[in-house]
């Protein structure tokens, strides 16, 4: 590990953390606070099951269905996962691209413990990210009236901070491995979206309905942790999906040449 | 050459495909040389050097670098190492201060004193954000990182891109206090002004290939030698272009330009038939022979 890579590639990413992690807790404060207004109404809607699928069931009549379907299923994997694959990616294939790669690989660093590093400044700042939805969500709540409690909150940021390890370690494997940022955002981006749609539109489909078991979305929320808490499944496949993949990144880093 | 040799390559190849690489390079730099390395765009200087720091390996052959092998013991090498790229990037967002900081923190520290006398000595901005730096203001940038931890070899590939006359005559200076302390300096460059100066030897590569490698000195002595004559009357130039050595005559009026190789000797007495004016010597010479090396290999 190297603490100067680290330490520098979070201060490259601080300006957009903290904005996220701010507007995380902004956001989920809103939402908490429109629920006694809306809940009552919204709740009545007669939404198809695809769709309530999509929102992870739709269920807005209680407070841990308004917060399921407003912030774990979209909000906050939508943030946690463009901070983590853009992170990721720009850490290595980006500073690859923009040629700086080639000077910091001039100093006395190996390969492997200066993507170790990238690693590390990814997942802290997934932390962050994932810190803020559980403060977000316990201020969100109270506004909202109370309903959902500290433990099932921290589940679903437990849950969260995983999800998002595994889908920056998609986008550090092809950005270490490949050198190329769009790959690496691209591809890490539609894993999480396919993981999504997979996981939502799956289980209407008899047949298929196994399918949700190879997205990483399933392991994050398919247990839907607001409501039974930790998933320990999940985070044991989340975990070992960024150890393999880091590895992976690490490995493939160290064997190429790197781009001119 | 003097001494051990800081740099050894024994058949380096690099095959990139569709011609482009570098291939079979043999090559030896020794210890408190500035050896110059010189060749057109897409010659194979920055593949030579990337092989040097390991950022690719080898199709074939081996190189040694402060007798360490690359592939195996590069963090050694890296260690003891300057190493300023060509077309220089650096992190945008940061200052001046903080690259160096962080650069200095990857080697584990560097005495700040030598730190603080290079920026000096450049002049350099340490406080504003690199993406606000002019090329030349970066350059400096480059050149301090580089030298700050006083490294045994400096591998600097165009370091005085963007530089004004006064700071690269303080890098030129630099480079003479370096290499007198025993520091090799392996400088690559497509430009023979940019070396001319401060080189001891060096080599000319073209499309991967190494061409000649040899002492400015003895680059000099095989250089082609260009006379203008102007006469008191117009003279054929059929005449001198037939005379031992010469390769090329054209006249314009009464002027006569004449290139050669070798002894003026002929070319003088020929002249002395005529009344002559004036001879006056054209000073191009070795920028002509390095021009030629870079076209095609001369016989």
């Amino acid at each position: 590990m190297s603490w100067p890579a680290t330490r520098i590639t979070l201060r490259l990413r601080l300006v957009g953390t903290v904005s996220a992690t701010v507007g995380l807790v902004a956001v989920m404060a809103m939402v908490g606070a429109l629920f006694p207004a809306v809940g009552h109404t919204i709740g009545k809607l007669d939404v198809p099951p695809s769709v309530a699928n999509l929102l992870g069931g739709a269920d807005y009549a209680t407070i841990t269905g308004w917060f399921r379907s407003e912030i774990a299923v979209i909000y906050a994997p939508l943030v946690i996962a463009a901070l983590a694959i853009t992170g990721a990616s720009s850490a290595t294939a980006g500073e690859e691209e923009d040629r700086i790669l080639a000077l910091v690989l001039a100093h006395p660093i190996t390969r492997s413990r200066l993507v170790a590093a990238k690693a590390l400044a990814v997942a802290l700042i997934v932390v962050a990210v994932a810190a803020a939805v559980w403060v977000g969500l316990i201020v969100g709540v109270a506004l909202g009236g109370g309903g959902i409690g500290l433990a099932r909150i921290s589940a679903l940021a437990v849950q969260l901070a995983f999800f998002g390890f595994a889908i920056g370690a998609v986008a550090l494997a092809l950005g270490a491995g490949t050198g190329y940022r769009s790959l690496a955002n691209g591809v890490a981006a539609a894993v999480a979206v396919l993981g999504w749609l997979v996981n939502s539109f799956a289980p209407l489909v008899g047949p298929i309905a196994w399918l949700k078991y190879l997205t990483l979305f399933y392991y994050y929320t398919g247990h839907d942790p607001l409501t039974r808490g930790v998933f320990v499944t999940g985070l044991v496949v989340l975990g070992l999906v960024t150890l393999v993949l880091t590895s992976v990144g690490i490995v493939a880093f160290g064997r190429r040449d790197l781009r001119a | 050459m003097s001494g051990e040799s800081v740099i050894v390559a024994s058949r380096l190849s690099k095959d990139f495909g569709s011609g482009r690489g570098l291939f079979e390079l043999d090559l030896e730099v020794g210890r408190g040389e500035v050896f110059g390395f010189l060749g057109p765009n897409g010659a194979g200087k920055s593949t030579t050097i990337r092989l040097l720091l390991d950022l690719i390996k080898p199709t074939s052959g081996s190189v040694q670098v402060l007798g360490l092998d690359p592939r195996t013991e590069s963090l050694e090498i890296r260690r003891r190492v300057g190493f300023l790229p060509g077309d220089l990037a650096l992190y945008p967002k940061l200052t001046g201060r903080a690259v160096l900081d962080y650069l200095a923190e990857l080697r584990g520290g560097v005495d700040r004193r030598v730190r603080d006398s290079l920026v000096e000595r450049f002049d350099a901005d340490l406080d504003r954000p690199v993406r606000h730096l002019s090329t030349g203001n970066r350059q400096k940038l480059g050149l301090i990182q580089a030298f700050m931890h006083e490294p045994e070899l400096l591998i600097l590939d165009e370091p005085i891109a963007g530089l004004d006359p006064l700071v690269q005559q303080s890098f030129h200076a630099l480079l003479a206090e370096v290499t007198a302390r025993g520091r090799t300096v392996f400088l690559s460059s497509h430009t023979l002004s940019e070396v001319e100066r401060v080189t001891d030897r060096l080599a000319i590569l073209r499309q991967g290939r190494l061409v000649v490698v040899d002492s400015l000195e003895n680059l000099r002595k095989v250089a082609v030698q260009r006379l203008e004559i102007e006469f008191g009357e117009p003279v054929d130039g059929a005449k001198f272009s037939v005379l031992p050595g010469v390769t090329d005559v054209q006249t314009s009026g009464v002027t006569l330009t004449i290139s050669f190789e070798g002894s003026a000797d002929a070319v003088v007495k020929a002249a002395a038939a005529h009344e002559v004016r004036a001879i006056r010597p054209r000073e191009d010479d070795l920028e002509d022979i390095f021009l030629r090396y870079y076209r095609e290999t001369p016989s």
